[in-house]
């Protein structure tokens, strides 16, 4: 339908050829220590965050979250799940989950965001159906910036993937921040 | 009717012109403090801006690219002219679905194809999600603001509304309990639906994903519970290279509400299986603006609503007084390019003061485009007799110095002699409020003539 | 060097005072001002109204008068921004051209061409400085709140030197007033609004005195204060720069 013509308009009114910009990254570079400005970000969009031993996970788990009872977990250091999902789980089955353990790939010191690809959750709802999210991310795998963060990303296998960045949220009714608008409604990082 | 009317209404009650203005100064001072954290941050908008302006200079060829790799990842990619043929393609595929039930989180697209009420028609269920734009919904109202689309309503006017229809108890308006009451009466829908849609952030030319951005997680609940994900974007929406997303993600959410980062950042690349994901590309307009010269840069938008929240004029007249999908600074250079009669008052709504350009993250000269448009404007809309022949005559007037000088003495003789009366009459807008400066018995010619005499 | 006085239409004809302090600030500081006569205006209100057409014979006029200057100074931010940003309209000539470089609003005159920042005044007041839009966002006299740039104000600078001034701090430090031309009567109700609101900022503060290098500016915030009775002064920069110890 409107392909040729909207790529046709295109090129009869687009300017000569602009060069793309040279991005210096060094503008950006910051010598912080990013474990603690992870840290404070991940306090900041009003996520829970701890440095945990990691035999020690599931107690630190359990004693935030005692009530959890339906719990999926994909991180492989947290043996708590009592779901069991795989890629054929159909996803509104995942409705009644109290508790998602996962595991993500890298952390952005700057926005407190984590990096989190399917591989880590094998069903892409469960990140966001979940009521509470617990995300278990190796501490050396912190990086400054999203620059710094895509370089790695990049050689990823591309399918579904996403930066999270605290618990769901909505400022919608008079700008008052309320945490658990659709999606999980608690977020706590483990820095192992 | 136009935004001096509008505006006009709107500040009958003052008391809520300025509960409005606290409330989006208040985004602008979080936005001013988040970006303060960047260093680099003026970098980071010179790098955005020259991206989006070298995407624009070849956007026929990213297009291109961008269909190639969605269509090897498994992504359905249509192509839509207008608003018309936008709606039809979306309702196709709802059709060979046989979808009744669609969830759609926020895409200003959308609105602007007004795609909710076309399906509706059809009926087709259209649930917006956003809790802003579900507000609106309720209300029948368009959003007043492309990232806050229910700014305009007070915690008190929700309360009421969501009594009336999902039966919540009167809570004077507590946010926690009515946000609570939404995301369960949006969990249901869901659950249900049929086919979700969404808007795009970013699509990225290299890879043939795309990105959406939500901070309450509507946009991943939607898409990733139902059948088939419908993404719809304007053409400008590309982007050469994923890695571009680290200039453009630090960016958005600082400029939107002060956030670090929104909440959830999703890349879309390809469909789970047995599910399927539609991506729309659509003009409606939007080659005719890269065509103008002077307002091609309007295209770089990434619809952080920054300008919105700075203005000041927009934070005292309100989203509604544009009358447009897009309202505000960058809805006014937008909007004329596409019906410039209905929309001639709106480059007049701004003092040119400027502050819209500078907090604009891919910097776009805005109130540079908003004297330009005022030019067209007045060439090809018809213009009030009086305004023009007044503004003509000045012009004749000040490029005769000593008609120039006549005049002036004239026109002293009568501020200073007139009576009140008249100055204050109901024409002179400057007088309702203000009053005029007092008349002084010489001018700075006068005094100067009379000085080089005393000094000669 | 040879500097051309320009003084805009409105303050010709409404506020000379204003015009005798900036040319008395000038020669006092050692500049020799030459006052061209036969100045109309800068053609700013015409080109704001969309009527930039028919603003280019005051165009030509300015250009006519003030080509043979090294320096054109004007007390009004918003003027000189005209001449330098929109006066693209006329020929580039070599007269338009220079006219357009050598064209400086009062306060960045002094500060970097004289290279003063103390112009030896005295003015024991608490003053609250409105930094008007063209001035600042426009010709850049300082650092504007929206950019992450370092601090810097040129009027600023020039007002901390006056003796016994009391510069007070503002909430909202670069806020547009209201004024904006034409604006002020074709959408009355919210630039009122607005002037209102800046002049409660200043109200809020403790100012005694406003001020600002734009008098078009000062003049609409005065008309909301004289008609509401508040308890404030409004001066443009160059009368409190030319007042003496």
């Amino acid at each position: 339908m409107g392909r040729e013509a909207i790529l046709k308009s295109i090129k009869n009114n687009k300017p000569d050829l602009l060069s793309i910009p040279e991005i210096d990254v060094t503008q950006f570079t910051e010598e912080v220590n990013l474990i603690e400005v992870f840290k404070n970000n991940v306090n900041l969009v009003g996520g829970n965050i701890k440095e945990v031993d990691p035999q020690d996970i599931d107690v630190e788990i359990k004693k935030m979250y005692p009530n959890a009872e339906k719990i999926v977990s994909v991180a492989d250091e947290c043996s708590l799940g009592t779901v069991q999902i795989s890629g054929k789980t159909d996803p509104h089955e995942l409705n009644s989950i109290d508790l998602a353990i996962i595991k993500g790939s890298l952390g952005v010191a700057e926005n407190g965001a984590v990096w989190i690809s399917e591989n880590e959750i094998v069903v892409r709802a469960l990140p966001f159906i979940t009521n509470d999210l617990v995300i278990v991310l190796p501490k050396d795998q912190l990086y400054l910036h999203l620059l710094h963060a895509y370089e790695i990303i990049g050689k990823r296998e591309r399918r579904f993937g996403l930066f999270l960045s605290g618990p769901s949220k909505t400022a919608d009714i008079e700008q008052c921040l309320v945490i658990g608008a659709q999606g999980a409604i608690s977020l706590t990082v483990i820095l192992i | 009717m136009s935004h001096a009317k509008q505006a006009e209404i709107f500040n009958k009650n003052e008391a809520k012109v300025n509960w409005h203005d606290k409330a989006l100064w208040y985004v602008r001072e979080k936005r001013d403090n988040s970006a303060h954290n960047v260093k680099g941050w003026e970098h980071l908008r010179d790098s955005a801006s020259g991206i989006k302006a070298h995407v624009l200079s070849n956007l026929d060829e990213y297009l291109i690219q961008f269909e190639q790799n969605a269509l090897q990842n498994g992504i359905k990619v249509h192509w839509a002219s207008d608003a018309e043929e936008h709606n039809t393609i979306i309702h196709e595929i709802l059709k060979d679905h046989k979808a009744e039930k669609v969830v759609k989180s926020k895409s200003m697209l959308t609105e602007e194809c007004h795609l909710n009420p076309y399906l509706e028609e059809k009926g087709i269920e259209v649930i917006d999600t956003d809790l802003g734009e579900r507000i609106v919904q309720l209300a029948k109202e368009p959003p007043s603001h492309i990232v806050l689309p229910a700014i305009h309503k007070t915690k008190e006017e929700v309360d009421v509304l969501f009594q009336e229809h999902l039966g919540t108890k009167a809570s004077q308006g507590d946010p926690e309990y009515l946000t609570n009451a939404a995301r369960k009466h949006l969990r249901g829908k869901f659950l249900n639906a049929d086919v979700a849609i969404t808007g795009v952030n970013f699509a990225v030319a290299d890879t043939g994903g795309f990105v959406v951005c939500t901070n309450e997680g509507n946009a991943d609940m939607g898409a990733h519970l139902a059948k088939v994900h419908i993404a719809c974007m304007g053409i400008e929406k590309i982007i050469p290279k994923e890695g571009h997303l680290g200039i453009f993600l630090r960016l958005l959410a600082r400029s939107a509400t002060g956030q670090p980062i929104t909440t959830y950042s999703s890349h879309f690349n390809k469909p789970t299986e047995g599910k399927e994901i539609h991506i729309v590309i659509v003009d409606n307009g939007r080659t005719e603006q890269l065509s103008r010269e002077d307002f091609r840069a309007s295209l770089h938008c990434i619809r952080c609503g920054a300008c919105m929240n700075t203005c000041p004029i927009y934070r005292r007249s309100g989203g509604h007084s544009y009358d447009a999908t897009i309202p505000g600074p960058i809805g006014s250079i937008l909007s004329p390019g596409k019906d410039l009669k209905k929309h001639s008052s709106l480059p007049f709504a701004s003092t040119l003061c400027g502050s819209c350009s500078n907090v604009c993250p891919v910097k776009i000269n805005i109130h540079e485009q908003l004297y330009k448009w005022r030019q067209i404007i007045v060439k090809e809309q018809p213009q009030p007799v009086v305004k023009k022949s007044i503004l003509k005559m000045t012009g004749t007037v000040f490029s005769k110095p000593g008609l120039y000088s006549f005049i002036g003495k004239s026109a002293r003789f009568a501020l200073k002699y007139a009576p009140k009366s008249l100055i204050y009459s109901k024409l002179n807008a400057w007088g309702k409020a203000r009053d005029l400066p007092e008349v002084k018995n010489e001018n700075f010619d006068d005094w100067y003539k009379k000085r080089s005499k005393n000094n000669g | 060097m040879k500097v051309g006085l320009f003084i805009p239409c409105y303050i010709n004809q409404l506020y000379p005072q204003v015009g005798i302090a900036t040319l008395e600030l000038l020669e006092k500081l050692g500049v020799t001002v030459y006052y061209p006569q036969g100045q109309t205006c800068c053609g700013q209100p015409l080109g704001n109204s969309g009527y930039e057409e028919d603003s280019k014979g005051a165009c030509q006029v300015f250009v006519e008068n003030f080509k043979e200057y090294d320096y054109i100074v004007g007390p009004s931010g918003s003027c000189i921004y005209h001449v330098k940003h929109h006066f693209d309209i006329l020929e580039q000539t070599p007269d338009v051209i220079k006219v357009r470089n050598n064209a400086y609003e009062m306060c960045e005159f002094i500060v970097k061409v004289l290279g003063i920042t103390d112009v030896g005044a005295s003015f024991p007041h608490k003053v609250g400085l409105h930094k008007s839009c063209h001035g600042l966002r426009g010709l850049k006299l300082g650092s504007c709140s929206e950019r992450m740039d370092p601090y810097y104000s040129t009027e600023e600078e020039l007002l901390n030197q006056v003796k016994g001034l009391e510069l007070m701090p503002l909430t909202r430090k670069d806020e547009c007033c209201g004024f904006g031309g034409t604006f002020s009567v074709f959408e009355e109700a919210i630039s009122v609004k607005m002037g209102k609101d800046r002049i409660h900022d200043h109200l809020d503060s403790g100012v005694e005195v406003i001020t600002g290098a734009d008098h078009s500016c000062l003049m609409h915030m005065e008309g909301l204060i004289n008609r509401n009775k508040q308890p404030l002064k409004v001066m443009h920069i160059a009368e409190i720069l030319n007042t003496s110890m």
